[in-house]
């Protein structure tokens, strides 16, 4: 089993060293955080029960943007999920979306 | 070439037999084909679009829905009853509503709920555990005496969106044999009973028949007849098309649910908070028009007052842009840091939409439509149901469920966060009926081998059509004219040059020209398709509209402001007389000679304030 495991870890280091290495030659100057933490969570041995996840993210195209410029949403996520004024668990982020009398999410209605 | 055996030498012709075949994968849909599956029928679910792509994903609202015995938990939820939902269902429809209907969704509306919950939709919660309700949608307690009612249940901002993933995640378990991107042309209709479907594979040309005891149409709704929708390119009214195509009425088409501020172009609403916070609608004259129509309330009267006053505006020509059909929504006036605080996400959404930055532009709105209240009727148990001899007769082997049916559950005007639910009772419903009155299995009537020569033929003509006006041109035309005469603004002058010009815009359908010939993913003969059933659509709609002499709900006419009595066909129930009077449009289309009748059926009295004797009521309508 743990030569397994073994083998499994190598092949995974392998992957992602490989990747890395298309990365550079692309041009990009960054290793994206995402493969440091599939390879750091693969050379780990805390997790022992679970599988790790081969690759956390889909591998990064030439063209995208890195991971960091996505979280400029203008609704924030609450902390925990939870709404602070109504203890709403899993609701709709942002302020009320009943607030106005139709349900409003974003400036759009959504319904009325 | 003698067709005994096969309906076309051309196409390939394949044929399906099934127990029930379900027309439509939207929220409705899903729910009743895995419900037969769940039952044991085999069923198929044919549909143009993969489940998911359904416009129910648009849906990022909320189910309304009484979850009784909540106790007041965080001073949010208090005790409810289904019956109080009954009642705003009921008053919000302008008494058009099918009580039996109304009652079997709101007291089914827990149990669906409680159902979804457990396929895995994730609602939100209170801290308890319980899930979370908010005020939404003009509910209120004890028949409206008791203030708002908390009873809009929602999964964060993507309801719609997870109830369809939820309900086809659960439709995998069952053997649902899924028919995607299959058109759906006409019903096979024999004697007036259906036995089953005839539909075009887009990919690769061929026909298949799919016979069945049982046919489901879930197809939503027609918003693209109108040229301002919220709705996807694909809600075109193909179940109304089918069902009119197939010789039966359609019901109450003419009440549509519009939206004062929708953008111009992307169809898009802009939500009311924004001339809450200041906002104003301006005409080409840069004049606050509002003033003028509503003195006190301004651009915060009500939706009807709003979309009726910008219509009338651009009537009179000072609409804006190019061709001046529509209005200015202005709210660069107004701090940016306000905007930005009290409507997050509004420059994004003005951006992206209308390409204007809402902090200096003006944003183009216009009144959109949002919702089909009309459509294919049926009884409360999804059993679509026709008109002959001055009674209701239950169309064998026919069902329908979802916005392209009409239980009539919305009625005149549909309350917010009830269509969500009516998809899911009603799917259920249409499920339950089948399983009651048929058994897996069962052996199919024996269906004529020409069945379905007529939608073939149709369809070659078209492939090959060689006319002078191109699909997009007559498309264009007819929501043009629906805009303008069959929106909001509606007088009898004003419907009747409508109806004209649609039968002029029909007529021209004879002179359509594609371009397409092939038969592998043929998007222009599906287009040219989708087109002839909104045209359907459209001229059952004015022509509805204009023969409704009447003022309700969402069918609003200037010269006509009050409610019709019809006090001859009153049925008395115990010697009082109630104040409203409820009666349906049921319109008949004979598709080649544009001849449409409409028909009303026997009125039925409600009472409009005798809640207290409610359930007896009910129980004395049949279905």
């Amino acid at each position: 089993m743990a030569l397994l495991r073994g083998c499994a870890t190598a092949g995974r280091l392998l992957l992602t060293g490989r990747l890395s290495v298309l990365t550079v030659s692309a041009g990009q100057n960054k290793i994206p955080a995402s493969f440091l933490v599939g390879s750091t969570r693969a050379s780990s041995k805390a997790v022992k029960d679970a599988e790790p996840l081969r690759k956390a993210k889909t591998p990064q195209g030439r063209f995208d943007k890195p991971e960091e410029e996505k979280s400029s949403d203008v609704l924030q996520k609450f902390p925990d999920n939870v709404n602070p004024i109504t203890k709403e668990r899993g609701g709709p982020r942002g302020p009320e979306p009943t607030r106005y009398g139709d349900w409003e999410r974003k400036g759009r209605c959504v319904d009325f | 070439v003698a067709q005994q055996h096969s309906i076309s030498t051309q196409y390939p012709v394949v044929d399906h037999e099934f127990d029930a075949v379900v027309v439509g994968a939207g929220g409705a849909g899903l729910r009743a084909a895995f419900g037969l599956s769940e039952a044991g029928f085999n069923t198929a679910c044919v549909t143009k679009l993969f489940p998911t792509r359904s416009h129910t994903v648009a849906a990022q609202y909320c189910l309304v829905v009484k979850l009784g015995g909540i106790n007041a938990a965080l001073g949010n939820m208090e005790e409810d009853d289904w019956r109080w939902h009954f009642y705003d269902t009921v008053k919000g429809s302008d008494w058009l509503g099918d009580q039996d209907a109304i009652h079997y969704m709101t007291e089914q509306a827990p149990a669906a709920v409680v159902e979804l919950e457990n396929f895995g939709m994730p609602f939100s919660r209170t801290d308890d555990g319980k899930i979370y309700q908010r005020a939404f949608g003009g509910q209120s307690l004890k028949y409206g005496k008791g203030g708002q009612a908390h009873r809009c249940c929602c999964v964060a901002d993507r309801t719609g969106h997870s109830l369809l993933h939820t309900l086809y995640g659960r439709s995998l378990r069952y053997d649902t044999s899924y028919f995607v991107e299959y058109f759906a042309l006409d019903l096979l209709m024999e004697n007036g009973e259906c036995k089953g479907v005839i539909a075009l594979c887009m990919e690769d040309g061929s026909i298949h028949r799919f016979r069945a005891q049982n046919t489901v149409i879930a197809t939503g709704g027609y918003g693209r007849t109108y040229f301002s929708c919220t709705s996807a390119h694909t809600s075109t009214g193909d179940g109304n098309a089918m069902v009119t195509r197939a010789g039966l009425p359609c019901q109450d088409l003419e009440f549509v649910q519009f939206h004062p501020t929708g953008i111009y172009g992307a169809g898009c609403l802009i939500t009311e908070g924004c001339r809450g916070e200041g906002g104003i609608l301006i005409n080409s004259e840069g004049e606050r028009f509002m003033e003028r129509y509503a003195p006190n309330a301004k651009d915060l009267a009500s939706r009807d007052v709003v979309s009726r006053s910008m219509t009338i505006e651009i009537r009179e020509g000072r609409g804006v842009g190019p061709e001046k059909d529509h209005v200015y929504l202005q709210l660069h006036h107004l701090p940016p840091q306000q905007l930005a605080t009290r409507l997050p996400g509004i420059s994004e959404t003005a951006m992206i939409f209308a390409g204007v930055d809402v902090t200096k532009e003006p944003i183009p709105v216009l009144p959109t439509v949002h919702y089909n209240m009309g459509g294919v009727p049926t009884n409360y148990k999804g059993q679509v149901i026709t008109y002959t001899e001055g009674a209701d007769k239950v169309v064998p082997g026919l069902y329908a469920c979802g916005e392209a049916a009409c239980a009539s559950v919305h009625g005149a005007n549909r309350l917010g966060a009830n269509s969500l639910l009516d998809l899911v009772v009603f799917g259920r419903a249409c499920a339950l009926t089948i399983a009651e009155e048929h058994k897996p299995g069962e052996k199919l009537s024996p269906l004529q081998p020409s069945a379905g020569e007529a939608s073939v033929a149709n369809l070659d003509k078209l492939r090959f059509a060689n006319g002078s006006m191109r699909t997009s041109e007559i498309r264009l035309n007819m929501q043009k004219t629906m805009q303008t005469h069959a929106a909001v603004f509606r007088t009898g002058s004003v419907l009747k040059e409508g109806c004209d010009k649609m039968d002029d815009i029909y007529q021209t359908m004879d002179d359509l020209k594609t371009f397409d010939r092939g038969i592998v993913w043929n998007t222009d003969l599906v287009e040219t398709l989708e087109l002839q059933n909104l045209m359907l659509n459209a001229v059952q709609t004015i022509n509805s509209a204009e023969q409704r002499k009447e003022s309700r709900g969402a069918h609003a006419r200037e010269d006509f402001k009050v409610l019709f009595f019809d006090e001859s066909k009153v049925r008395h129930s115990s010697g009082n007389q109630g104040p409203r009077v409820w009666r349906k449009t049921c319109e008949e289309q004979n598709p080649s000679c544009l001849k449409s009748s409409v028909k009303y059926p026997q009125s039925v009295m409600i009472w409009g304030a005798m809640f207290c004797s409610s359930l007896v009521f009910l129980q004395t309508l049949g279905p």
